[in-house]
C-alpha cells in the first residue's frame, strides 16, 4: 500500500540521514589530529648510548683535509679524498658518500673538462647516481685525452652496457684488452657477449680466463665470478649461478650486489625462507630489506608486515627528496609485496627509460603481464630481438605474454 | 701484469663495482619543519647525526661510533653550527633564530638530532623566507626538506632546497575545499561501476511502479513522477555511501580494497540483475543497502591523503559534494531521454539487453578484481 510504503521510505531515509550525522559528529571528535610529518623525539637513557655510527677516519685523512682546505687548488688531495669517499661509498653501501665526494671535487665540478683524474671521477659518480648521458660524455672526452686509461674504458664499456650501447662497449672492452688482464677483458666483454646472443660462448671464454688467471687478487676474481654467476642465471643453470654467488660470498661475505643476486635466485627457485634467512640482518640496504621483505610476503612471515612497512618509509623518504634511482626496487616493490601491478608497470616502465639491464627487462615484462597491459612490454620486445637477446627468465615472460 | 699495473685494476675494479653496487639508503636529508604563527617562526631542525659528524668531526674518541655523551659535548658547536648555516627572514629583514633543548629522533635512514628552534619576526610574518645552508659544503647531494604547515585553511607544503638561496616559505594553495569537490566529480564520472549501477537502478524508472503479480509494467504517465523516483533513488544511495565514506575515510572501519572492488562490481551485477529477475521492486532501497558498499570504494582517494582530522571534515564534505553534483549531472543527463522512449520497443530491448549487458560486464570485473 502507498501509504506504508511512503512511511518505510521516509523511516529508512531519516535513519541514513541520522546515521551520517553521528558519523561526521564522531569523526570530527573522535578523530586524533595527525601531526603530519614530526616524527616522535626522545631522549636516550645514558651518554653511552650509541647513536650512530660512522667510518673511521682514515691514516692521513684529517691531514689531508687541513691541507686542502689551506691550499684548495690542489686536486690530487682532493682526488685521493674523494677516491677514499667513493670507496667508502661502496663499502657501506651508502650513497651518501658519493655526495661528499663531489663536494671535494667542487672546484672543478662544474668545468666543462677538468683535470683527467677529476673527470673519471666525476664520471664514476654520475653513473652511481644514474645520470648516465652525462657519465658517458666524461668518460668519452676522458678517452680523448688518455686513450690508454684502463679504468677509463672499463668504467665505459659499464655505464655502455648498461644503457644498452653495446658497440661501444665492445670498443671499450677491446681497449681494456690492450691494456690488462686478460681476466679483466674477458669479464669486461662477457655480459655483452652475453646478452647479444653469445651467452654459452661468453660463458666458457669467462670460465676459462678465471680457471687459468694467474691474477689471483680476491676483488678482481670477485667481480668476475658475480659476471660468470649473472651469465649462468641468464642460460638457466641456476646450480652453477648459486655456487659461483656462494663463492664471491666466502671471499667478501658483505658484497651487496651477490647477496641480491643470490636472495633473488632462492626467490626465482621458490625458496623464500632461505632467502630471507640469508639477508637477516642486512636491512639497513635499501635493496636487501627488498628481497627480504618480498620473502617474507610470500611466506606471509612473522616479520612481513613490519618489513613492507620499513620498506615503505623508505620509498617515501627517496620520493620525498625528488630522487627516482631506485625505480627498478619500487617498481618491484610495488608488484610483489603492494600488489599494485598497475603503478607497478608504470615504475618500470620509467626505469626502462633510465637503464636497459636484463633485470630491468625481465621486470617491465612481469609488470605488463600483471597489469595486463601488454602495449608496455613493446619496447623490451623490440630491444630484444633487435639484439637477439636470449634469457631464460625473459623467454619465460615473453611466452607469457604470447608474444613472438 | 706488474704489481703496479693490478693495483690499478683493483682501484678500477672498486670504482666499476661502486656502479653495480645496491644502495643502503638514499643519500643525506635535513627536515626544516616550519610553522608561521603571528609574529614567529618555529619549528624544528632535524639533522642526521652522520652528516653532523662529517660537518663537525663529533667522534671524539676515533672509534667509528657516535655516542649520546659525545654528541651533548659538542651541542654548543653544533648550536653555533646551526646558526652560521640557517637564516630566517620576514620581507628581508632578520628573524633572530633562538635554538631549544635538542633530543633525538629516529628516521627511515637513522638517527637524526632534533633541534627545536623560534625566530621572532619584528611584527606579523608576512612574506617569511629562510636561507637553508648547511651541509651542502662536505656534500652535494645534500638537499634540505623544508616542511611548511598549512596554516588559515591552506594546506602542508614541502619544499626540496638544494642550495643556500633563500625560499619564500607560504603554505600551499587556498580555497582546498573546492579542490575536494572537483576531485569528488571527477571520481564519479570516472568511476563506471559507480556509473553502471546508478544507470541500473535508473533504466526502469520511466516505467510505473510494478506490482509482483502484475505483467511487465507499462509507461509512467508524466516525467515528474519519474523524477521523483530518481531522486528517492539517488537519495538514498547518496546517504548510504556517504555514511561509509566517513566511517572508512576516518579510518573506524578498514577493509582489503580487493574485497571492497569485487562487492561492488557484485552490486552493479545485483541491481542490474533485479531488473531482469525483479526481485525487489523498491529499487531506493536496493540502492540504499548496496550504496553502503560503494562508500568504502570512494574512500581510498581521502585516506590516501593523509589529512589532520580538522581538514579532513572539511575534504569530506567538498568530497561528497563532489560526488553527489556528479550523480546529478548524469542523472540529469540520462533521465529525459530515457523518458522520451519510454513507450517504444528500443526503449524495451534497451532495458533487458542493457541490464544483461551489464551483468555481464560487472561479472566479468567481479571475477578481475577477486583474481587481481
Amino acid at each position: 500500500m502507498p501509504g506504508a510504503h511512503r512511511r518505510r521510505k521516509i523511516l529508512v531515509l531519516a535513519a541514513g540521514t541520522l546515521g551520517l550525522a553521528t558519523a561526521l559528529t564522531a569523526a570530527a571528535t573522535l578523530v586524533p589530529g595527525r601531526d603530519g610529518h614530526l616524527a616522535r623525539t626522545y631522549l636516550p637513557r645514558d651518554a653511552s648510548v650509541v647513536v650512530a655510527r660512522v667510518p673511521r677516519r682514515a691514516a692521513g685523512e684529517v691531514a689531508a683535509r687541513a691541507a686542502l682546505a689551506r691550499s684548495p687548488e690542489r686536486v690530487e688531495v682532493a682526488v685521493a679524498l674523494a677516491r677514499l669517499e667513493i670507496q667508502r661509498a661502496r663499502t657501506l653501501a651508502d650513497p651518501r658518500y658519493l655526495g661528499r665526494a663531489q663536494a671535494t671535487l667542487a672546484r672543478w665540478w662544474t668545468l666543462r673538462a677538468p683535470p683527467p683524474e677529476v673527470l673519471l671521477l666525476r664520471a664514476t659518480i654520475e653513473q652511481a647516481l644514474h645520470a648516465f648521458a652525462a657519465a658517458r660524455a666524461d668518460l668519452d672526452e676522458l678517452i680523448r685525452v688518455r686513450p690508454e686509461d684502463v679504468q677509463a674504458h672499463l668504467t665505459r664499456a659499464v655505464v655502455a652496457t648498461v644503457t644498452g650501447d653495446y658497440p661501444a662497449a665492445r670498443t671499450s672492452c677491446a681497449a681494456v684488452a690492450a691494456h690488462a688482464s686478460s681476466l679483466a677483458s674477458e669479464t669486461c666483454v662477457a655480459p655483452v657477449r652475453a646478452i647479444t646472443g653469445d651467452a654459452a660462448e661468453a660463458y666458457r671464454g669467462l670460465a676459462r680466463a678465471l680457471a687459468t688467471a694467474s691474477d689471483r687478487d680476491p676483488a678482481v676474481r670477485a667481480w668476475a665470478l658475480t659476471t660468470l654467476a649473472e651469465i649462468a642465471i641468464q642460460r638457466g643453470d641456476r646450480r652453477d649461478a648459486g655456487d659461483q654467488l656462494r663463492s664471491v660470498l666466502a671471499i667478501d661475505p658483505d658484497d651487496v650486489y651477490a647477496l641480491g643476486l643470490l636472495a633473488d635466485l632462492l626467490l626465482d627457485e621458490d625458496r623464500p625462507g632461505e632467502a630471507s634467512s640469508l639477508l637477516a640482518g642486512r636491512e639497513p640496504v635499501d635493496a636487501l630489506l627488498l628481497r627480504r621483505a618480498i620473502a617474507e610476503h610470500r611466506m606471509q612471515g612473522a616479520e612481513a608486515e613490519e618489513l613492507a612497512r620499513r620498506m615503505r618509509e623508505r620509498i617515501a623518504a627517496a620520493a620525498e627528496r625528488g630522487d627516482r634511482v631506485h625505480l627498478r626496487e619500487q617498481a618491484r616493490f610495488a608488484l610483489e609485496v603492494d600488489g599494485d601491478p598497475a603503478r607497478a608497470a608504470d615504475l618500470a616502465a620509467d626505469n626502462w627509460g633510465v637503464q636497459h639491464e636484463l633485470a630491468d627487462a625481465r621486470l617491465l615484462l612481469a609488470c605488463a603481464a600483471a597489469a595486463g597491459r601488454l602495449r608496455l612490454a613493446a619496447p623490451v620486445v623490440a630491444w630484444a630481438h633487435q639484439h637477439r637477446v636470449r634469457d631464460a627468465a625473459l623467454d619465460r615472460l615473453l611466452e607469457r605474454l604470447g608474444a613472438p | 701484469m706488474t704489481r703496479a699495473g693490478s693495483g690499478a685494476l683493483v682501484a678500477v675494479v672498486l670504482l666499476t663495482a661502486a656502479v653495480r653496487s645496491a644502495w643502503a639508503h638514499k643519500p643525506s636529508d635535513a627536515h626544516l619543519h616550519l610553522a608561521i604563527g603571528g609574529e614567529v617562526v618555529r619549528g624544528r631542525l632535524d639533522v642526521a647525526v652522520r652528516d653532523l659528524d662529517a660537518a663537525l668531526a663529533l667522534d671524539a674518541d676515533g672509534d667509528g661510533r657516535i655516542t649520546w655523551g659525545e654528541l651533548s659535548s659538542a651541542s654548543d658547536r653544533i648550536d653555533a653550527y646551526v646558526r652560521d648555516h640557517l637564516t630566517v627572514t620576514d620581507g628581508g629583514a632578520p628573524c633572530p633564530l633562538a635554538l631549544g633543548a635538542a633530543a633525538l629522533v629516529d628516521l627511515s635512514d637513522g638517527s637524526y638530532r632534533a633541534l627545536p628552534f623560534r625566530a621572532r619576526c619584528t611584527g606579523e610574518v608576512r612574506a617569511p623566507e629562510v636561507s637553508y645552508r648547511l651541509l651542502f659544503e662536505i656534500d652535494a647531494q645534500h638537499r634540505g626538506l623544508v616542511h611548511i604547515e598549512g596554516h588559515r585553511g591552506r594546506s602542508d607544503k614541502t619544499l626540496i632546497v638544494r642550495d643556500g638561496r633563500p625560499v619564500r616559505v607560504d603554505a600551499g594553495g587556498d580555497a582546498a575545499i573546492a579542490d575536494f569537490v572537483e576531485e569528488g566529480i571527477r571520481h564519479i564520472w570516472t568511476g563506471f561501476d559507480h556509473l553502471l549501477f546508478l544507470t541500473a537502478l535508473i533504466l526502469p524508472a520511466v516505467l510505473t511502479p510494478s506490482r509482483r503479480s502484475a505483467a511487465w509494467p507499462g509507461p509512467r504517465a508524466s516525467l515528474r513522477d519519474a523524477a521523483v523516483e530518481v531522486l528517492e533513488i539517488v537519495t538514498a544511495f547518496t546517504l548510504a555511501h556517504s555514511i561509509t565514506l566517513v566511517i572508512s575515510a576516518v579510518g573506524f572501519v578498514r577493509l582489503p580494497s580487493r574485497l571492497v572492488e569485487t562487492a561492488i562490481a557484485l552490486s552493479v551485477v545485483a541491481a542490474a540483475a533485479n531488473n531482469l529477475l525483479r526481485w525487489v521492486d523498491a529499487r531506493w532501497a536496493v540502492a540504499f543497502a548496496l550504496g553502503l558498499l560503494h562508500g568504502f570504494g570512494f574512500s581510498s582517494v581521502l585516506v590516501d591523503l593523509g589529512l589532520p582530522s580538522h581538514e579532513l571534515i572539511g575534504a569530506l564534505l567538498g568530497f561528497n559534494l563532489g560526488v553527489e553534483l556528479g550523480q546529478a549531472a548524469f542523472v540529469a543527463v540520462l533521465l529525459p531521454p530515457l523518458f522520451a522512449i519510454r513507450r517504444t520497443a528500443a526503449y524495451r530491448v534497451l532495458l533487458r539487453g542493457g541490464s544483461a549487458a551489464i551483468v555481464v560486464v560487472a561479472a566479468i570485473w567481479s571475477l578481475q578484481r577477486l583474481s587481481s
